[in-house]
């Protein structure tokens, strides 16, 4: 599967929206807000995102697995633009991979 | 993601299975603390990779924690030692499992370990002591100056001017805990372990513990009261060791798990 990087913003921020159970009208997210402080999301909603990213897009985008070689202030400060870009690295890598 | 229902709780787990490995992999059940703490401790810093070491990993929301059902009542060590093996007996776990144990959650660990010696293969406790009475004095009073701290809005604020927003809502989500159930009235009295409880923790123990965390009264105290434990120190670190060194618990652990498993 190839996905341009708007499909995958729109695709973690619909991700982001269903962990957070809001509508899209009920909140615009963009890139640069943060997922703890300005969404709220929580450390196990965290959990969820990295479920709900695996169905998503595969296996291969494992956000656990990114996380745990982070810092807590790191993962404190990850906004959406850095999970779309995890995101799509971890896409890219994985196509790499496959040639 | 998975949700069982264990003691008629609705418990949410995690189970990351082992890669890169042949034949049976050993299990690690990781335990989270009380308060604002949940499986997502250990499911964001260790559990990835320590499956991709090979190792089957397993963590679950304590009842009133993270997406686990919340009662009212029933916070006794007794109710978690069962929910624990509900949850194995549910998964069926049979085979001892090497329990990683955070804060609250290593004495659950332990005074599991007391009472069910042949389901555990061995413990890694960080930042916790086995439930004796020393433990129940002291866990008791940091609780309540905890609690009695967490009712002043200020203290909330403090938190939030000094460590980040993000610690000031963990904080009110523990106050939610506190306010909702019975868990400081119940959480630290036990049942506790006496010398014959202690003495039937016969697995091998790691105690990791800061220099500037729940022990630092006495860093080899755990060791002193267990056959056979040995104490890591991370010099410098206060009680969040899990979070805040999670990469060299995870090195500590793998290298547990490699001599032990």
């Amino acid at each position: 599967m190839t996905t341009s990087r708007t499909d995958t913003f729109d695709e973690v921020c619909a991700t982001l929206r269903d962990v957070l159970g809001v509508e899209p009208d009920e909140i615009e997210i963009e890139r640069e807000m943060s997922l703890t402080d300005e969404l709220g999301l929580e450390s196990i909603d965290l959990v969820a995102v990295n479920a709900q990213l695996a169905e998503r897009f595969g296996p291969q985008v494992n956000l656990a697995a990114h996380l745990a070689e982070m810092d807590i202030d790191d993962v404190i400060a990850l906004t959406a633009g850095g999970l779309v870009d995890f995101v799509d690295d971890a896409l890219a890598h994985d196509r790499r991979a496959e040639r | 993601m998975g949700q069982a229902q264990i003691n008629g709780i609705s418990t949410h787990y995690q189970r990351i299975p082992a890669t890169g490995s042949d034949g049976p992999a050993p299990t690690v059940v990781c335990v989270h603390g009380i308060g604002y703490d949940s499986l997502a401790s250990f499911y964001l810093t260790i559990a990835s990779p320590v499956a991709e070491a090979g190792v089957d990993v397993l963590t679950y929301d304590l009842r009133g924690h993270g997406r686990t059902e919340r009662p009212a009542t029933g916070y006794l060590l007794a109710d978690f030692i069962d929910d624990l093996r509900g949850l194995l007996d549910t998964l069926e776990v049979t085979r001892p499992v090497h329990l990683v144990g955070n804060s609250y959650g290593g004495t659950i660990a332990f005074a599991f370990a007391a009472r069910y010696p042949d389901r555990v293969a061995s413990i890694v406790s960080i930042e916790s002591e086995p439930p004796t009475q020393q433990w129940s004095d002291k866990m008791g009073t940091t609780f309540r100056n905890v609690v009695e701290a967490m009712s002043d809005e200020q203290n909330i604020a403090w938190v939030g001017e000094t460590f980040g927003s993000h610690y000031a809502r963990l904080t009110r989500a523990a106050s939610a805990v506190i306010a909702a159930t019975t868990i400081v009235d119940e959480v630290a009295a036990g049942p506790l372990l006496a010398a014959d409880g202690l003495a039937a923790i016969r697995c091998p123990v790691l105690s990791i513990v800061g220099s500037e965390g729940f022990q630092s009264d006495d860093l080899g105290a755990v060791a002193a009261m267990l056959p056979d434990c040995r104490t890591e120190v991370i010099d410098g670190q206060n009680h969040s060791v899990l979070v805040e060194r999670h990469l060299l618990v995870r090195k500590l652990l793998l290298g547990w798990l490699a001599e032990h498993a």
